[in-house]
Formats: structure tokens, sequence, C-alpha cells
């Protein structure tokens, strides 16, 4: 569904990603470990255009599109929750979730893809005219997660969604994640908490220093001294 | 005593109205698409000057101008921007570095459109008269053109913030403004909408150079004190926030009507002063966040 091919990219003068390359398949769900400054939100940039790759291709459902406009490749079903949410504060709930359908495939289905997302997010239903920087840090996240699924996407990318939140609410988190994939959209996983990600996910990717360190099966992936010792803490 | 309150008054809200036009426009282009335009004000004097050329020229009616000086402007501006200030943006490693470069296009922008304005139109004063006739309102005098002026600013600042708070568009531009990169990732051309900005801000400042030219004289190199006014009501309104623009225009508009009854030599002084006093008191604006 999504093939990344030898890319490689940079910020400015310096390389990030180093012949990097992924391939993910319909309804799985793909973790992307490794430290931070490894490349993952660098690699996630790289595939929802809002970094363009000096070399390599990136391929979505058969077409390419690296290169393409942000807009155009959200437009066609690959959505990007970024790192840190990135809401924006001074709109409300309710506008914050139309922009996630901004794209005109989307936004003609809006009515019904709210009523989805506040059946994942009751809260959000609730806090609908509220401005999104009065949500509690949990709120916001679900608000971002909720925002991200407005695009009817078939695949999405989620950008450490646990982060800053207690461990109640990541538990929720990926709970909502897994109910995703049940409902056949794929996910790509950015996490910081190793165990928990390899736990939900089929398959992982290890970045160390812009580069693919490490790829395989989730729960063989668990059993690798180099995981144990350098995520797992073991 | 009291007349000559309510006079200030209403030829302040008057001002204010095309103050608060000029400064919507420069808050478009400037909060939301970062470019810092010095050559706002040259699109007032060009609009001013189109209107008079349609008027005396064509003997056309200077109110229905605007509806062929609005989308030529806009179009000049939205062209503008898709050209020069996207390339631009696509070479600047940073917003601060396209801040910068953009600050100086612009100033090019200036000198150019001033100095073919001076070659066409010369550098003489110019007016017409046009619904010049005394309205008298609870005792204080102005003309109906000012007050048609000061009802078409109301009425499309008005309109210009309905369209932001509800439409499709202008929730785009909003979330451009707080943060573009995300807006795109959302699914927002965010090339187009930056023109779009940059195309809308300069419309702004294209009417109120035809509302202008229907109560005042006008002149080819007015362009700058114009910029500048629309600096401080920007800053003074809040920095990015259109409804400050707007609310902040009126403010300075009467706060010059006042000086200019006491001592028309210090208006611009007046300006300063309120800009550097609310910079210390209030630095994000009357509606800054």
């Amino acid at each position: 569904m999504l093939k990344v091919n030898k890319v490689d990219t940079f910020y400015g003068k310096s390389q990030a990603l180093w012949d990097v390359s992924l391939d993910i398949k319909e309804a799985e769900i793909v973790a992307l470990i490794g430290a931070n400054g490894a490349g993952k939100t660098t690699l996630l940039n790289t595939i929802s255009g809002v970094l363009v790759p000096t070399s390599g291709t990136v391929e979505f459902i058969g077409q390419k599109i690296d290169g393409m406009a942000p807009h155009r490749i959200v437009g066609m079903g690959l959505s990007h929750i970024p790192e840190g949410r990135r809401l924006f504060v001074e709109m409300s709930v309710r506008e914050n979730l139309e922009m996630g359908a901004y794209s005109s495939r989307a936004w003609k289905h809006r009515a019904e893809t709210f009523e989805q997302v506040y059946k994942i997010f009751p809260i959000l239903k609730e806090r609908a005219g509220q401005l999104a920087r009065t949500l509690s840090g949990g709120e916001q996240q679900m608000l971002a997660m909720g925002r991200g699924l407005m695009s009817r996407p078939k695949l999405c990318m989620f950008d450490e969604p646990s982060y800053g939140l207690a461990p109640r609410l990541l538990r929720e988190v990926f709970e909502a994640i897994k109910s995703l994939r049940e409902q056949g959209i794929t996910i790509l996983l950015i996490e910081q908490n190793v165990r928990n990600t390899l736990d939900i996910s089929d398959r992982a990717y290890v970045l160390e220093n812009g580069r693919i360190a490490l790829e395989g099966k989730s729960q063989d992936l668990l059993k690798k001294e180099l995981i144990k010792k350098s995520y797992l803490g073991l | 005593m009291f007349a000559s309150i309510l006079d200030i008054i209403i030829d302040g809200l008057f001002m204010g109205g095309i103050y608060a036009l000029l400064a919507m426009g420069l808050s478009l282009q400037y909060g939301v698409a970062r470019v810092l335009n010095v050559s706002h004000g040259e699109f007032i004097m060009v609009g001013a000057f189109l209107t008079l050329a349609l008027h005396t020229g064509l003997g056309m009616n200077p109110i229905l101008t605007l509806v062929i000086i609005g989308p030529i402007i806009f179009i000049v501006g939205y062209l503008l921007h898709r050209t020069l200030f996207s390339a631009l943006l696509k070479s600047s490693p940073s917003t601060e570095v396209f801040e910068g470069k953009s600050l100086l296009a612009t100033f090019g922008l200036l000198f150019i459109i001033q100095n073919v304005a001076v070659l066409i139109w010369g550098s003489a004063t110019r007016s017409y008269s046009y619904l010049a006739s005394p309205v008298e309102i609870a005792g204080a005098i102005t003309s109906l053109n000012r007050m048609v002026t000061l009802g078409i600013t109301i009425a499309i600042g008005l309109a210009f913030y309905i369209f932001l708070a509800r439409s499709r568009m202008g929730k785009a531009i909003r979330a451009a403004a707080q943060d573009p990169a995300t807006a795109g990732i959302m699914g927002v051309n965010i090339n187009n909408v930056l023109a779009l900005c940059f195309g809308f801000g300069l419309l702004m400042a294209g009417i109120a150079g035809v509302l202008y030219s229907m109560c005042f004289g006008f002149y080819t190199t007015m362009g700058l004190g114009f910029t500048i006014i629309a600096i401080i009501v920007v800053v003074l309104g809040g920095l990015g926030s259109i409804p400050g623009s707007f609310i902040g225009g009126f403010i300075l508009g009467i706060v010059g009507q006042i000086t200019n009854t006491f001592e028309a030599e210090l208006t611009l002084a007046a300006y300063y002063f309120i800009f550097i006093v609310l910079l210390l008191v209030r630095p994000k604006g009357i509606m800054g966040k």
C-alpha cells in the first residue's frame, strides 16, 4: 500500500535520512521506533509531502507521491497526525475537525465522518464549541487523532500519539489505534513507548541515525538483543 | 461644542473606516502570508487614480468602478504572490529569511509602482467632485460621500469577518495563519491560500483608494504615508487579528481627527504617540493573544 524506496532526505544542508526503504501492506499496523533525532519524524514528513526527498521514491496505492504537494497526498487518503498535536488552538474543536475534512472528497462526507469520530471520541462532541486550547492534554490528543480521521484515510501515520499522556490515557490511545485497524485503516505508528508499540504492531522498523538498522515481525524484534538493550532497558 | 464633538467623531469614524480597510488588508498580507508589504499604500493611490480615469474618462460612477478596479487589483495581488513571493518562499530556509527577503522585494515594488504612476499621472494633486452635498446629522455637518464611504467600509469589514468565521475558505485562511504546514497536511492548498490572502489584502487597499478619491485630493507619492498608518493600526489591533485591525483603524481615525482639530501638524506625531504607549502598555495589541 505504501512503498518507500531508498529515500535520502535533507533538512537544509544536513542529511537526515540515508537510503531508507519501508513497505506497508493493507490493514497492517507497522511501528517505527528509534531514539530522538533518529529521523522518524523526518520520514513521516517525507511521506506526507512536507519534505521532498533528494533521491528515492515514495509510492502510495500504486501512485508516485514524492514531490506531490501535501494537500494532494492527504486527498488520496494518507493522513498524517503530526508530532506535538499541532492543533489550531485558536479555533473551536468543531472547526479543527472540519479542517481535517478539508480535502474535497472528505468534505462531501463530513457529516457522516463527524458521527463516526464522535462515536470513537465522545468527549469531542461535548467540547465541540470550545476553543482547542482550552482542552486538557488528553482531550487535545483525541482531537488531533479525530482531526486526522476526518480526512477518511486509508492509511494513518501517528507521530507519538502518547506523548505527555498519563498511563491510563495511553492505554485508551492504543485501544483506539487497534480499533482503527479493525475498521480497515492501515497504520504507521511512531512511538517512544516501545514495549506497547511492539505489542500492538505486526511489524516494525528500527531507525538509527537516519538509517534502517533493523526490521521484522514485532514479536521477533521483542526477542532481539539490540531492542532489549537499547529500547526496553532489559 | 456638542456639535463639534460630534463632527470630530463622525469624521474620525469616516477616516477610521479607510484606515480599517487598509489595515485589514495589511493584516492579511503580514499575518497570514508573512509579507510585510511596504508597497501596500501604493495600491490606495493606484485605486484612487484608476477611479479618476474611469470617472472622468468614461463617465463611470465612482462607486461602480469598484466592480472593475476591485477584481483587477485582486488579480494583480494574487499573481504577484504566485510568482514573486512564492518563489522567495521556496528559496527561503526559514520564515525569518522569507520575511526579510519579501520586505526588500516590496520596497522594490513601492518604487516601481510609484515611478510608473508619476510617469503616467504626474505629481500634481488631483480630485473630482462626487456626492459632495452636505449632510446634517444631529447638528454635525458632513458630506454624503463620507457617509457612503463609512457605510461601505463597515459593510466590507463585517462581510469579511463573516467570511473568515463561517466559510470553508475563511477557516482555511485562519488555520494557515496559525500553522501553515499543518494546514497543508490537512488538505489546504497553502500556496493558493497565501496568494488569495495577498490578493484580498491588496483588494482592500484598492477599495480604500476608490473611496478615498471620492472625498479627498490625491497624488502619486501619497502611498508610503498610508503604509505607515496601516502598520501602526495592525500592531495596535494585534498582529494577525483581522477584527483587531478593523477596530484599531477606527480608533486611529478618531485620534487623528481629534488632533487634527487642535493642531493638524501633530497628527502623525499623535499616531506614533498612541503606538508607543500601546507597545508599552499592551504589547500584543488590542485583540492580540
